[in-house]
């Protein structure tokens, strides 16, 4: 969800009209934008459509807005000129980074807002759309400052030493992936080719390195700017069309007038960029039932026009038309999204469907529900906490051999939680260590999942609820919390037997498996005094713990 | 007449020994040490008198005490002022100045009386050489003549021949500086009987024997019949206890989970660790989806990597991607572990699986993203979500259920719809509700499960997907700012919230 930056009164001047931040507020959720943030003139909007670049700047909403507010209907009209610049892709980048569609656009007036404009579509269109540069980069060319034909070629790591934007001195490409902060960044979208792909015109000048970084001397695009260049490089023809298309859309909006350029591939040339429009057709009835509406030939139109579609209706076939600077119309529904939107959400009556289903929890559901309210019963206080927990706290602090087979996270934010629990004891014993100052007794438990790994299961993990439980006062010790158990177990009608088991964590002599047919279920025991002073708790600590969803099953 | 008899049969055993004796004594004033005897505390006798007073049958007038106490270091001041000792023994040299070496006196008498020499202005202290000289003044020679009035106040204060009021504040002060006495404030109540008190007194007080427990005993020989049962005052405060009870964050969901099962919804289930192809793929999310990237979702170190569902089915899916995303679908991504990342994973198992027709099922998942654990965000959080599956659903219908979910869930009547976009749904729409209290709260999300995701899970009626935002109700009702009190590991917090 891209955010951007835009200037009422930037947006204003585009609309022709003064629009006010609370307008905008209203207006932007049909370009699906919500306001984040309003600083006099500068607004922050959310862009929640990931798939609709052409809403990324003040220009693409104000083409949106205009067809809400009614001045501009249906297509918009972009008009591209002939030219006969051409660029010439080299064949030896197809492992690299094979394709490169470029236009230029002539006849700006540049000033602050759009500048910034043009700085925040770039990087929003190659952090976003085109998924951190690697499907998309975008470069800004002074086309002044350059002679066509362009060369997208494929350089050695040694050759074409130029200056990079923000440097002083030439550097080789080999250079500026080891040296720039942007190679640094960007160099894993071409290491591990022996070729990295460059912009040079026809006289050697560089106009830059895609994906890394544009050159200082052609590369900056100024207020002072009034004719540019503009290379998009990536991997699929397609998704390049889609995002020269966004940009240059963009500048038409601006009142700039565009030119073809063409691609000479291998395999034949390229006219770029192509804004002829696309259509897509689909049922009208399909449009009504998906929606629940009826809405009639003329009304259908006009609100695809509203969204800039063009449309028409024959039989039962509508057909939209729109231009691909959109390449997220991929199914009828596409279309309706944009029909509702257009019709406006809030003027749709909701209708409860009338469906009749019998509902229900799982019947693990309620028998954790019964469990639960046993131990309430038995006067234990619910808690609830993390499933995420650490090595720390769950094997150290409970004087165990940290193990080799816990399910444990790659990239934690935190040490304290990088480890998926495999018992709830040591969260109660955690829990016991935050309210030493409180009164006791304070006997708690906990019904949750925890996980440990098995290979028989789908996601080699197997999750499963378990009951855990602590008496924590002056007084307790195992026969307290057997008496537990043992109420527990009789009310849940299970025979069980408690056999003498020493673990590290409770006292030798006071600690137990339990076991239900002869199987172990569960650990019973008094607390060992190093765990317990390790919590910093003075208090005795008598628990159980067990497999409560293998004894329900 | 009938009033004193009620009046006496309300009073206490202890009320009634109480005017008894007030009564030998004359009716009072009486302190309550006097009233004490053996069948007679005096925590009993306040006891009674606060019952008494409130019956009006006796008045109670408080005095304040200040008793005075010569402390352990008052009495070693008591034998000896250590600046006396000293300048005794400087003019014991024969003049009124002597190096303090040269004096016959300990370190410890010494270390205290120079600076008491100094500050009552009896003595000069200089340094010569290194050397500790003391001159005697003209005061201090004329003090050391006289008599201490330390010493005989502390003997006094000892004798309790003086009191507090027969010091001056000065005096006070002195010896409290100096530690030599500690005072004590005592109350003290003295009890008079009144009128209608002497009334009372003058009837016959019968005492019976008194019992504060109930036993089996008791109760089996009828003996309760004969005794008194020891009237309690019900008014007094007692201790708190605490029952076990429901976690409050967990009963909330409670209560949600019953709603939607009135609503017609079926729980559903999945596993705590997830492949991406549950998580992401199945849900028409590409594999080169900015989301999917490590910084948003945790990964796992081990096990890294699981099995995928029947090879049909994802054949379906990749070639849904690779048509729709214009990319080469990974096998080896797809199987990639991580702890779920939200619920909607569990709608496509289920879809998966096979639903009704019509089909409604929720779950409340717990679910991970690595977050920072802070005032506003949990480092796990469980999501509400689910589907509803009929070929005659509509896009009106999503609107009536996220409605009737703001009625039901929130107690709200006015909502407003935003489009909205997530990946896996179109069209998609976000919900405001306008809360009682809250104000407009972004409560909901839907969306239609796009076709790309459903048909090849098996699945070709229109399915409505649905999440909902309850947190900062939940927050609301638990009467919380901080969402980290959802999961809270403060057992007061917990003893104390009201489950209502």
């Amino acid at each position: 969800m891209p955010t951007i930056d835009v200037s009422l009164k930037d947006v204003s001047r585009l609309l022709g009209t003064t629009v006010t931040a609370e307008e905008f507020d209203d207006l932007v959720l049909f370009a699906k934008g919500e306001v984040d943030d309003v600083n006099g003139d500068e607004v922050k909007v959310d862009l929640k459509d990931t798939n609709r670049p052409d809403l990324w700047s003040t220009e693409g909403i104000v083409r949106q807005l205009r067809g809400i507010a009614g001045t501009h209907r249906g297509l918009p009209s972009y008009p591209i000129e002939e030219s006969d610049v051409r660029v010439i892709a080299d064949p030896a980048l197809r492992n690299v980074r094979p394709y490169c569609v470029n236009a230029v656009v002539t006849g700006l007036s540049i000033d602050t807002a759009f500048l910034s404009q043009i700085i925040q579509l770039q990087e929003k269109i190659a952090l976003t759309f085109g998924r951190k540069r690697r499907e998309v980069a975008v470069g800004i060319i002074d086309y002044d400052k350059i002679t066509p034909p362009i060369h997208y070629k494929a350089t050695s790591p040694s050759e074409n030493a130029f200056v990079p934007l923000g440097f002083d001195r030439p550097m080789t490409p080999a250079e500026i992936l080891r040296e720039h902060p942007k190679g640094i960044e960007y160099r894993h979208l071409v290491e591990g080719s022996d070729v990295y792909p460059l912009l040079i015109d026809s006289k050697g000048v560089v106009l830059t390195m895609p994906p890394i970084i544009n050159s200082e001397h052609t590369g900056k695009v100024s207020t002072e700017t009034k004719n540019i260049f503009i290379d998009v490089t990536g991997h699929d023809l397609e998704t390049l069309k889609v995002a020269l298309n966004v940009i240059v859309a963009a500048f038409s909006e601006r009142g700039g007038t565009v030119h073809g350029v063409t691609v000479e591939y291998e395999d034949g040339p390229v006219k770029v960029p192509d804004l002829t429009p696309r259509t897509f057709t689909l049922e009208k009835d399909y449009v009504n039932t998906t929606l629940g509406i009826m809405l009639e030939d003329d009304e259908l139109i006009e609100v695809l026009e509203k969204m800039r579609f063009d449309a028409k209706v024959a039989g039962n076939a509508l057909t939209v038309s729109y231009l691909p600077y959109r390449n997220d119309i991929m199914h009828a529904n596409d279309v309706v999204e944009d029909i509702a939107i257009g019709y406006d959400y809030n003027t749709m009556e909701p209708v409860v469907p009338q469906l009749f289903t019998t509902g229900r929890t799982l019947p693990l559901t309620t028998t954790i529900n019964t469990a639960r309210e046993l131990m309430i019963g038995l006067g234990f206080q619910e808690i609830t906490s993390f499933t995420l927990s650490s090595n720390e706290t769950l094997f150290d602090r409970m004087r165990l051999e940290r193990p080799g087979d816990v399910v444990e996270i790659e990239n934690p934010v935190s040490l304290s939680w990088a480890v998926l629990r495999n018992w709830i004891t040591p969260s109660l014993i955690s829990f016991l260590s935050k309210n030493t100052h409180r009164d006791y007794p304070q006997n708690i438990f906990e019904i949750s999942e925890v996980v440990s790994i098995d290979e028989t299961k789908e996601t080699m993990v197997d999750s499963r609820y378990k009951l855990a439980c602590a008496l924590c006062h002056s007084s307790t010790n195992f026969t307290k919390v057997k008496e537990a158990l043992d109420a527990f177990m009789r009310n849940i009608g299970i025979t069980y037997d408690v056999v003498a088991r020493e673990h590290p964590s409770f006292l030798d002599g006071r600690s137990g498996a339990v076991l239900v047919d002869g199987a172990p279920v569960g650990i019973i025991g008094e607390m060992h005094p190093e765990v317990i002073t390790a919590w910093g708790i003075e208090m005795p600590i008598s628990t159980f713990e067990l497999e409560l969803e293998r004894l329900l099953e | 007449m009938n009033d004193v008899t009620q009046l006496i049969d309300g009073l206490s055993n202890e009320e009634k020994k109480v005017l008894k004796k007030l009564s030998q004594q004359g009716g009072g004033p009486a302190s309550v040490s006097s009233l004490e005897d053996e069948g007679l505390s005096s925590v009993a006798i306040n006891r009674a008198a606060l019952g008494l007073e409130a019956k009006s049958l006796i008045s109670v007038e408080e005095k304040t005490k200040t008793h005075i106490f010569v402390t352990p270091s008052g009495k070693e001041l008591q034998k000896d002022v250590p600046e006396r000792t000293v300048g005794r023994a400087v003019l014991e040299q024969g003049n009124s100045e002597a190096f303090l070496d040269e004096l016959d006196v300990d370190k410890k008498t010494s270390g205290i009386a120079l600076g008491w020499l100094r500050k009552r202005g009896w003595a000069t202290i200089t340094k010569e050489e290194g050397r500790v000289k003391i001159m005697l003044t003209q005061d201090g020679i004329d003090e050391l003549s006289s008599p201490s009035w330390i010493q005989q106040a502390l003997t006094q204060i000892e004798d309790a021949t003086m009191g507090i009021d027969d010091l001056s504040p000065d005096q006070l002060s002195v010896l409290k500086g100096r530690k030599a006495v500690e005072t004590k404030e005592e109350r003290t109540r003295s009890l008079s009987l009144t009128k209608k008190g002497i009334v009372v007194a003058s009837h016959d007080l019968l005492i019976r024997e008194e019992v504060t427990q109930i036993t089996p005993e008791l109760l089996r020989d009828e003996a309760w019949r004969s005794c008194e049962i020891k009237r309690f005052n019900v008014e007094a405060p007692v201790r708190r206890i605490y029952g076990g009870k429901k976690q409050p964050y967990l009963a909330f969901l409670d209560g949600i989970k019953q709603r939607l099962v009135a609503l017609g919804f079926t729980e559903m289930r999945g596993p705590l660790i997830e492949s991406e192809f549950w998580n992401f793929d199945a849900l028409f999310q590409p594999q080169n989806h900015p989301a999917r990237d490590w910084t948003d979702t945790y990964r796992l170190i081990c096990p890294s990597h699981g099995h995928l569902p029947p090879e049909d089915v994802v054949a379906a899916v990749k070639s849904s991607h690779e048509r729709a995303w214009r990319y080469t679908w990974q096998h080896e991504r797809a199987t990639t572990l991580m702890p779920r990342a939200h619920g909607t994973c569990l709608s496509a198992r289920q879809l998966f699986q096979g639903i009704d027709v019509p089909g409604k099922y929720f779950s409340i998942a717990r679910c991970f993203r690595p977050d920072v654990l802070d005032k506003t965000h949990l480092v796990e959080f469980n999501q509400i979500e689910g589907i509803i599956c009929d070929p005659s659903l509509t896009f009106r219908n999503l609107l009536g259920i996220l409605k009737q979910f703001a009625r039901e869930i929130a107690g709200a009547e006015d909502v407003r719809f935003y489009p909205d976009y997530y990946p896996f749904t179109e069209p998609s729409v976000q919900m405001s509700a306008k809360h009682h209290d809250l104000g407009w709260v972004e409560f909901g999300g839907a969306g239609i499960f796009r076709k790309e995701l459903t048909e090849p899970l098996g699945v070709d009626i229109p399915v409505i997907a649905w999440g909902l935002g309850v947190d900062r109700l939940a927050m609301f009702k638990l009467g919380i700012d901080d969402i980290r009190y959802l999961f809270s590991d403060d057992i007061q917090w917990l003893r104390d919230e009201e489950m209502i």
